[in-house]
């Protein structure tokens, strides 16, 4: 091959060479980007007045009065848009106006046998509140907007009828002009679809807003609040401007997506009005401000994990992995000052190195089902702890696992004690004992140290072996050992795959999980700036 | 060798090489010396017992997977385990536990991760034994091992809530979680491993090969992959080897982004469809398994597969370092 070929394809090579490390440094910041980036959305985040008061009612933090100057200032904003739904859902909904009209017959009833009218007046009157009441009531019933005029103006012709006076029946006429204003602004054939239409408007209105004043509470603490932070209240906001239908082009054809703006669906109506002042307001109804919700990972969770934050699955990780660590490290520990301190070549030392390798090659879910295998189901009745997961199972079954990177690590670092070292505490008389404790272990101790933090960032992100072993999605925070617990890696396995519910909250969602990564490369950094400083002092002798 | 061990005339000195009055006396008594000798053997042995842990484990691992696959050996036998796509193991009465499908979709996924892996890693291990300075070698590694540092759910959750709806969206497929992005993200996640195994085995060559390659008037591209890497191919194999063990056993990813469709693909170089491993079958049948069933004790069965599978590969992988130390001691 002549020369140009060949430089050519070294050139090749190196730039596909080069492109592949490229490849990897883009993928770690593709996939942590997105991840770390949505997460930080639990923490840093523009919330509303709505989250200020979660934030009072549930965790019972922040400023009394200052929240009650804020709600004072929403409510009346708030009001006027409430005002127009209720006014608009009045005139929609007849079947309340007609029981309305019936209670009225009756009460006009009362009132008239009361007043000692003369019997045969009592008679008329109250035949004309009836015919009053029919009229009305065909009026609600009437299909056709002319048909429905002419029974409220035969209702509103007796409008002056002085018998009636300072009776109940004055509200049929008020009743009547009321309807009479519906009529000229609704479009009576399309009732059943504004009634419907009205519903949804009213669940964007709560999801934005929140139960209405003067409302009772709902039970689940979820729908207690409205938007409780902007991003959301912008989906919300959304949600309350543009109908969602699913409309074939033509006969047979898939459905398609098609947004209509509410304005325009309730176009010529009363309601209109409500979008663009709710979109208009929103901002005043809702006062977002920049909120650095630090809580967030202390708070418990309320309502699945829509409000509140990670902090028993970050006491849960922390308990188990711990606890992994203490069984682990002595052993790991010992392992390793007798692997390089006392073993030979021969086969015992053979078969643990063996061990060891295999012990850090068999597959996580493996160690799950032996942590259930051995740990839930023989060992731990047997010492008369409830069968079942708990922390005691999760954080034995890690220790296995973590075990091999622990005794590596440590072996590597007691290996690499300069020599130097152990002959002059050697040459004063110590002991090997004695020298492999007060010399070779201080010496390695940073090294050590490195292998216990990687890991512990290995055991805390661990999800497979404590599936059976000591995870739940949801429960109380534990009080002992012999309870299973939430960590976070559990939690973010779940509210990935397992909680439907999980996804009408996405910042907490990845707020689990970037709290999870958060702490592994917290870890991992440390561990990385322990070895550089470690290198650089075995550098320096 | 230990000093206590020693006869008991041989004085090493047990005093500080101070002014200070000895402690201590500098003879040993036959008796304290055979004190000092037992303890010592002693500790050895109580240090060996704690050592004994790893082995334990292992020993209690195999123990207790076969006891519980046992059942099911015993009652069904590995040929409807291995003989069988059908694996239907809620179906009342006529429940079937055939893996093959299973067993296929882990070397499926695996497969696709390698086939983007392989190349990808060792061509950065090369960059960085060869081509970028020593400096740059040292800011790009921690890089690297940062990968192999973030837990398996977390690669799960962005595969299955950020990748899936974008392979969705972008390649119009019906579903997002298919072997696919299983495979994708798995080859992230096998990376670190590969690399890491592969550049020290390229490191490990020395420079006696590569300076004689140059001098002969090799390009770069020549002599690593002519001269280094054949030299190295006992340690590269070892770094894919590692990197399939860490594919196939992995959990968390495969269950979440997968797609957990429990059948073989037809065609079946439809990447795109969904498949179902047995790290997943596990994960996600074991919660709501009755302790003792039939389905309880497949899962043990698949398993002990997996944990088989394991050990072979990482026999494979000892004998091929232990190989490659050899032949790099050898020729230093």
């Amino acid at each position: 091959m002549n020369i140009p070929i060949r430089q050519g394809l070294n050139r090749l090579f190196t730039t596909a060479a080069l492109l592949s490390v490229v490849l990897i440094v883009a993928a770690l910041v593709g996939i942590l980007l997105p991840m770390v980036w949505r997460g930080g959305g639990a923490v840093l985040f523009r919330g509303t007045v709505e989250f200020r008061r979660m934030q009072l009612e549930q965790f019972n933090r922040g400023d009394l009065s200052t929240l009650r100057g804020e709600i004072e200032q929403v409510t009346s904003v708030r009001q006027r848009a409430w005002d127009i739904l209720d006014r608009f859902a009045a005139g929609l909904d007849t079947s309340e106006l007609a029981t309305r009209v019936r209670q009225i017959h009756r009460d006009v009833g009362v009132q008239l046998s009361h007043r000692g009218l003369l019997p045969d007046e009592v008679q008329r009157l109250r035949a004309l509140s009836q015919q009053l009441r029919d009229e009305l009531l065909a009026a609600f019933g009437a299909a056709d907007k002319a048909e429905g005029s002419a029974h409220l103006e035969a209702v509103l012709s007796h409008a002056d009828e002085p018998g009636l006076k300072d009776t109940a029946a004055a509200v049929y006429f008020d009743i009547a002009r009321q309807y009479a204003h519906v009529l000229t602004t609704v479009d009576l054939s399309r009732r059943g679809e504004y009634a419907q239409a009205l519903g949804e408007v009213e669940a964007a209105m709560r999801a934005l807003l929140g139960p209405r004043p003067g409302e009772r509470l709902p039970a689940v603490v979820m729908e207690r609040y409205g938007a409780t932070r902007w991003d959301q209240a912008a989906q919300q906001l959304d949600r309350l401007l543009w109908a969602e239908r699913w409309q074939a082009d033509t006969a047979g054809q898939t459905l398609k997506k098609v947004r209509i703006p509410r304005e325009q669906q309730f176009a010529g109506t009363e309601l209109a009005e409500l979008f663009p002042y709710v979109q208009h307001n929103v901002r005043a109804m809702l006062l977002p401000r920049w909120t650095f919700y630090g809580h967030y990972f202390t708070d418990d969770s309320l309502s699945g994990h829509y409000f509140g934050g990670v902090g028993p699955e970050i006491i849960g990780t922390l308990a188990i992995t711990v606890l992994a660590i203490a069984f682990a490290l002595p052993v790991g520990v010992v392992t390793a000052g007798y692997l390089v301190e006392c073993a030979g070549d021969n086969h015992a030392t053979r078969l643990l190195r063996t061990c060891i390798n295999t012990l850090a090659g068999v597959p996580s879910i493996v160690f799950g089902l032996f942590g259930l295998a051995f740990f839930v189901i023989y060992l731990l009745p047997k010492l008369g702890l409830p069968a079942g997961s708990s922390i005691l199972a999760g954080a034995l079954t890690l220790a296995l696992l973590v075990l091999p990177v622990i005794i590596r690590a440590s072996e590597e670092a007691i290996r690499v004690v300069p020599l130097a070292y152990k002959e002059a505490a050697l040459s004063l008389g110590a002991s090997r004992f004695h020298c492999f404790i007060t010399v070779t272990l201080p010496a390695a101790l940073p090294g050590i140290l490195t292998g216990l933090i990687l890991s512990l960032s290995r055991a805390a992100g661990e999800t497979a072996p404590i599936l059976f072993t000591a995870g739940v999605a949801m429960g109380p925070i534990p009080t002992s050992l012999a309870q299973p617990t939430r960590t976070l890696s559990y939690g973010s396995y779940d509210m990935a795959v397992g909680d439907k519910m999980a996804s009408l909250a996405p910042y907490n969602q990845f707020g689990m999980v970037a709290t999870l990564i958060a702490i592994v490369l917290l870890l991992n950094a440390a561990a990385i700036v322990l070895r550089g400083r470690i290198s650089k002092r075995l550098r320096g002798q | 060798m230990s000093q206590s061990s020693d006869s008991p005339l041989s004085v090493v000195s047990s005093a500080e090489p101070s002014a200070s009055p000895f402690t201590r006396p500098l003879l040993l008594t036959a008796a304290e010396d055979w004190i000092g000798w037992f303890l010592s053997k002693l500790g050895r042995a109580a240090l060996l017992a704690v050592t004994g842990t790893s082995v334990l484990a292992v020993g209690l691992i195999l123990v207790f997977i076969v006891r519980e696959a046992w059942p099911f050996l015993r009652d069904r036998g590995l040929s409807e385990a291995l003989g069988s796509t059908q694996w239907y193991p809620q179906a009342q009465g006529r429940e079937q536990f055939g893996m093959l499908a299973l067993i296929f979709g882990s070397i499926y996924v695996t497969a696709g991760a390698m086939i983007l892996a392989v190349p990808t890693g060792i061509l950065a291990a090369m960059v960085l034994s060869d081509i970028v300075p020593f400096r740059v070698r040292q800011a790009v590694k921690p890089v690297i091992e940062l990968l192999a540092a973030i837990p398996s759910v977390a690669y799960g959750f962005f595969a299955i809530l950020v990748l899936a709806p974008l392979l969705q969206t972008y390649l119009h497929l019906s579903t997002g979680a298919n072997a696919l992005n299983a495979s994708l993200v798995l080859a992230v996640m096998a990376i670190p491993t590969i690399v890491s195994v592969a550049e020290d085995a390229l490191w490990a060559v020395g420079r006696e090969l590569r300076e004689a390659s140059y001098a002969c008037g090799a390009t770069r591209a020549e002599t690593l992959l002519r001269v280094v890497a054949p030299a190295a191919h006992h340690g590269l194999i070892a770094a894919v080897v590692l990197g399939m063990m860490r594919a196939v056993g992995e959990t968390m990813l495969v269950w979440m982004a997968s797609g957990n469709a429990c059948r073989i693909p037809s065609p079946w170089w439809d990447w795109t469809q969904s498949v179902r491993t047995m790290t997943a079958t596990i994960a996600g049948e074991m919660g709501e398994t009755p302790k003792g069933s039939v389905h309880y004790h497949a899962l043990f069965m698949v398993g002990l597969m997996l944990l088989v599978l394991s050990l072979g590969l990482n026999l494979a992988t000892e004998t091929l370092l232990a190989r490659a130390k050899r032949a790099a001691g050898g020729k230093a």
